[in-house]
């Protein structure tokens, strides 16, 4: 078995499957922001407060039964690499990895629903489904929130809707969102274009991993800004369609790269990329990212046809640093991981330059 | 996209700020973001979120409550340095407060989405009332009579559910 089987097998469903618009669409979030009446938030209340939350999410696997198969988890009883690597799959936020005591997390075996508890909110339900699958997720968190509605009393107001922590999660309580690969805009200098035009209609684009972190593999995420005063089908409409002129921008960007004037030097970078990555002894994670992404649009372009199209959904997971050093089941210096994460991608592209060398 | 500052390398760090209630964009490449102190992650958004509670000129010394909320015990102040609310019952302690704040974040102060099934069972059908109302009218003013015939049964129907729920 390879280095990278292990992990590929602990992997979300989201990562290793195609979704509509799976070309350009990595994926779909939508996540919802929920408080109990009876307990102060998370932020203002006392241990033995948490604690009750704590224990009483402890039966929502039970009460979630129809939803599917849910297991809860104390986030002090799991080991660091461990919580780590629910970051990087997207499943915690990274605060909620770091501060531990009275959280917890529940997950579904296929890993494309997780709540968190006592995060800044009581609960935050997540869903996250490959492609571009809005509606479907929506309809998802809501079916888990009417579940979980009737065990936990909600901080709901006939005015400001259901109340949260800070202000800018209150009324819907929901942030739903897009991750988008834009290789071919970026390459045609048309993003900033584009994603300027994007706030202007009220969304908010990140990079990778949220607020103020960096966009690597031209990889992006497009949410709705506010939270209170329209319906949740209307924003999400609002996001579906804003998402889908940005879907037509990329392919005819794409399309413009593959006219053959312009043909050769996208192959060319293309298999320059697929070069580094199947030989390269040293990765970054950002050149990795970088590399992958190329080599991603080659696939859609149809210049490479031998690999899986998941494969950098799959690879931008399993390269980062808690992933990484779960394969080796211990801590490593970043040069080491430097190493290991060369290998990982030379075997998952070109297997028989790994034997040979 | 190319980096604002250097204009060389590609841009990879894009930060959206509210500075006095402007909104600001930029586009930086990794080195010159890192240079550029306000780029430390995270921060931002943090003092994003605390000028929208700074702001409002009506919670003035004079103005601003001593008292801290009944439940919670969080006053003003604490909810600024925290910038989050401490329990559901702030909203009601703070109440002109949080409506200054919510109309300069989302833009109004009225929620118009899900409602709770359980708890709030006859909020929810008083909407769903309301909604097959407005469509009674819109039916009935294009002519579409059979849809109107409709729409007023199951108005019929959900008023009778209302009857049937108490508070
Ligand atoms: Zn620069
Ligand atoms: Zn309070």
């Amino acid at each position: 078995m390879g280095i990278g089987d292990a992990i590929r097998r602990a992997l979300s469903s989201w990562t290793k499957k195609e979704g509509p618009h799976g070309d350009i669409v990595l994926g779909t979030r939508v996540r919802l922001a929920r408080n109990s009446k009876d307990v102060p938030f998370p932020g203002a209340s006392s241990k033995e407060q948490l604690q009750s939350v704590l224990d009483q999410a402890r039966s929502f696997p039970d009460v979630l039964k129809d939803e599917g198969s849910f297991v809860f988890y104390d986030m002090a009883e799991m080991d660091a690499l461990d919580r780590d690597m629910l970051v990087e799959k997207h499943l915690i936020s990274p605060n909620h990895a770091r501060h531990t005591f009275h959280r917890g997390v529940i997950l579904r075996s296929d890993e494309d629903i997780s709540i968190m508890v006592n995060e800044e909110d009581h609960l935050r339900i997540q869903v996250l489904f490959p492609g571009l699958q809005l509606q479907q997720a929506w309809k998802h968190a809501s079916r888990v929130d009417d579940c979980l509605e009737s065990k936990f009393g909600y901080a709901f107001d006939k005015e400001r809707g259901y109340l949260t922590a800070c202000p800018t999660n209150v009324g819907t309580g929901m942030r739903a969102s897009v991750m988008l690969h834009l290789p071919a805009l970026a390459r045609v200098n048309r993003l900033r274009e584009v994603l300027g035009t994007v706030s202007q209609f009220g969304l908010v684009v990140r990079g990778l991993y949220g607020e103020g972190s960096e966009s690597y593999g031209n990889i992006y995420q497009l949410s709705n800004q506010v939270t209170l005063g329209h319906r949740e089908e209307e924003m999400i409409e609002h996001l579906e369609r804003v998402t889908k002129q940005i879907i037509q921008s990329e392919r005819q960007a794409r399309e413009y790269l593959s006219q053959p004037e312009r043909r050769l030097a996208v192959e060319d970078t293309v298999y320059r990329a697929f070069g580094v990555l199947s030989f390269a002894r040293i990765l970054s994670t950002e050149e990795a990212m970088q590399l992958l992404s190329d080599v991603r649009l080659g696939m859609d372009l149809g210049f490479i046809h031998h690999l899986d199209k998941e494969i950098l959904k799959e690879l931008m997971v399993m390269i980062r640093a808690a992933h990484l050093q779960k394969i080796m089941g211990q801590n490593l210096p970043p040069e080491e991981r430097d190493k290991l994460r060369a290998s990982l991608v030379r075997e998952k592209l070109n297997p028989q330059a790994l034997k040979k060398s | 996209m190319l980096c604002e500052q250097c204009g060389k390398k590609q841009a990879s760090v894009h930060v959206t700020k509210i500075q006095n209630g402007q909104k600001i964009e930029r586009h930086l490449c990794k080195e010159c973001a890192q240079q550029s102190s306000e780029f430390s992650t995270g921060i931002d958004f943090q003092n994003m979120l605390s000028s929208f509670f700074e702001y409002p000129q009506t919670w003035g010394q004079k103005a601003r409550p001593k008292q801290g909320c009944p439940v919670c015990g969080s006053t003003l102040t604490d909810i600024q340095n925290r910038s989050q609310l401490g329990c559901s019952q702030c909203y009601t302690t703070f109440d002109s407060e949080v409506n200054t704040l919510l109309r300069r974040i989302h833009g109004t102060t009225e929620h118009v989405g899900k409602i709770p099934e359980s708890s709030h069972g006859r909020i929810r059908l008083e909407r769903q009332v309301q909604d097959l109302r407005e469509q009674l009218q819109q039916a009935i003013a294009e002519e579409q009579y059979e849809k109107a015939a409709e729409l007023r049964d199951q108005i019929r129907s959900l008023e009778g559910q209302l009857d049937g729920k108490e508070g």
